[in-house]
């Protein structure tokens, strides 16, 4: 299928030859990805709001990648003027989760930094507001971070009702409890056919 | 003299809230000074659930991330899965998506439309519009099986092909739902009461809309004509003819007219879908649904919901689980930083009113 690619072409040479050490690709028609060293992260989306019309920050997430001990931040622009998005993409290091602020360019942003922050641990330097946002009360590891262990935390956190411990059987449980007598064509409910 | 502050909270319980959300207020007398939005009682990991279970075992939970509106979420999810893996939608697919997509922003319009009115007083437009998306849900309840939570659109397609007969019945519905819509202009709409407080309330600022990420019906009332359907046209809205209505003003009544327009033209594109399906298949099947590899990759999709922008950032390693899904609904920027900050100043009495004109869904924040 032939497709005018040329508006993303040259949104391609604007971002290479402001930015030579970008590398960029060009996903599909109306996508474009640009990964940046992170110290370039913040002059990039000022650069692309300001000179390339990317105006709306359509989303920021963040990416595990636990086996290279890294997080990916993925900021997702909008241009209304040119209909064409860029995903700004940069890793930094796992161990001591840090980057700066971009509230100063997007309010919005504060929103999905305190998300980032409560989930994954980031601190970003620069937001006074990363306070509690979702959770109450976490002092846990950050639990989107991969190696959050959600079975562990289950067992941790939550208890087996008493009595419910067996075949979660209810109907079985109290009659041995009490001792009561169970009716005749109630036995059929039951999982284990009581005799 | 200056008025004592008070602490005011709003919600999590109060009905006029838009779900389980609360916003904490600081008020002069009867005026905001402050707001701020507090969530955290919907949160149930969706996305951490979803990186444990396998692609299309996720389809089940997305939809949960929208009561009034879920279908976009599983289109969304199917379309950038579809992406990642090259995998080709038939294109009856692609009418039955768009039709159930229309038939959902119609319902979320039916259930606005009762929140709205509820929220000013008018207690009879409730009663009658949640009736009315009665009708709808019927429809999705035949065709898939679940009146709310629906798990029809899925990777490759949809689950099963349209009830024979089900095109008159989406038809006669329409006909239904376009004749009781004076009826709602007469008690809503045309209703001084509803005018007065909606009219010069809730004002977002024009020059100030596209920077601060309104999206959708909000970003139409400050007559900005933006729609996901006519920017980056998905399925087939691109083949179907229809307007991007717009209106001057950014306060709630310029929302609650452009929601009206447009629910005039969701019945035009269900219309129009129906008469342009074509037969053949509706499902490319995927192989192995529940050992399904996905080749590693990214997408980024989004959907015109009746909220506005939704987005899905899915990132595939290779494996049988996605690595990431990221949800941006509408209400992650509407109900934080946009609320907070177009509360200042607002009355009391309008605050349920503002949160419902723009379309707050607080399980979207927090999924």
């Amino acid at each position: 299928m032939n497709q005018d690619l040329s508006k993303e072409n040259k949104t391609i040479n604007e971002i290479k030859n402001t930015f030579h050490s970008a590398e960029t690709k060009l996903q599909r028609n109306n996508r474009i990805i640009v990964k940046l060293r992170s110290d370039l992260i913040p002059p990039f989306l000022s650069y692309a709001k300001n000179y390339l019309s990317f105006n709306h920050l359509s989303h920021f997430s963040c990416v595990d990648w636990i086996e290279d001990n890294e997080f990916e931040l993925v900021y997702i622009l909008y241009s209304y003027e040119k209909n064409l998005i860029v995903i700004a993409k940069t890793r930094i290091n796992r161990e001591k989760a840090e980057f700066v602020t971009i509230k100063h360019l997007w309010r919005q942003a504060e929103t999905y930094e305190r998300e980032l922050h409560e989930m994954y641990g980031i601190n970003f330097i620069g937001n006074d507001r990363l306070n509690e946002f979702i959770l109450e009360d976490w002092d846990d590891t950050p639990p989107m971070r991969r190696d959050f262990d959600t079975v562990r935390f289950a067992k941790d956190n939550f208890y087996t009702r008493p009595g419910r411990e067996d075949a979660q059987d209810v109907r079985e449980t109290i009659t041995q409890k009490s001792g009561e007598k169970i009716p005749d064509f109630a036995k059929e409910f039951s999982v284990r056919n009581l005799k | 003299m200056r008025e004592k502050e008070t602490t005011l909270y709003f919600g999590p319980q109060h009905p006029g809230i838009t779900g389980n959300m609360m916003v904490k207020l600081k008020v002069a007398g009867d005026t905001i000074i402050k707001a701020e939005t507090h969530v955290g009682y919907l949160h149930r990991a969706f996305e951490k659930l979803m990186e444990q279970r396998t692609w299309m075992q996720s389809f089940p939970i997305v939809c949960r991330i929208c009561v009034p509106e879920p279908d976009p979420n599983e289109e969304n999810l199917a379309r950038a899965v579809e992406e990642i893996e090259g995998r080709e939608v038939p294109e009856r697919a692609k009418y039955i998506r768009v039709m159930v997509l229309e038939l959902s922003r119609l319902a979320a319009y039916f259930l606005w439309m009762g929140g709205q009115s509820g929220t000013a007083g008018l207690y009879t437009v409730p009663q009658w519009s949640v009736g009315d998306r009665d009708y709808i849900l019927d429809l999705f309840e035949e065709l898939t099986g679940g009146r709310i939570y629906h798990m029809y659109i899925w990777a490759g397609g949809v689950r099963r092909d349209l009830p024979e007969g089900f095109a008159d019945k989406v038809l006669k519905t329409m006909d239904y739902i376009e004749s009781r819509l004076p009826e709602y202009d007469k008690l809503m709409f045309d209703n001084a009461i509803f005018q007065k407080r909606a009219k010069g309330v809730g004002v977002i600022d024009k020059e100030k809309a596209l920077e601060w990420g309104v999206v959708g019906p909000p970003l139409r009332g400050c007559g900005i004509q933006h729609d996901v359907r006519k920017d980056e046209p998905y399925e087939v809205y691109d083949k179907l003819d229809f307007v991007v209505p717009t209106y001057e003003g950014g306060d709630i009544w310029a929302r609650a007219m452009v929601r009206r327009m447009e629910m005039e033209q969701s019945i035009s594109i269900i219309r129009q879908v129906i008469e342009k399906m074509p037969g053949g298949e509706y499902y490319n099947k995927v192989p192995t649904p529940l050992n399904w590899y996905v080749p590693p990759g990214e997408a980024y999709v989004k959907t015109e919901s009746a909220r506005g922008e939704f987005g899905y950032y899915v990132v595939s390693d290779g494996s049988l689980k996605p690595r990431r899904i990221h949800v941006r609904g509408p209400a992650y920027v509407h109900g934080v930083s946009l609320l907070e900050n177009i509360l200042v100043g607002a009355n009391i009495s309008d605050v349920a009113l503002i949160m419902n004109s723009l379309g707050v869904c607080p399980p979207e924040i927090e999924r």
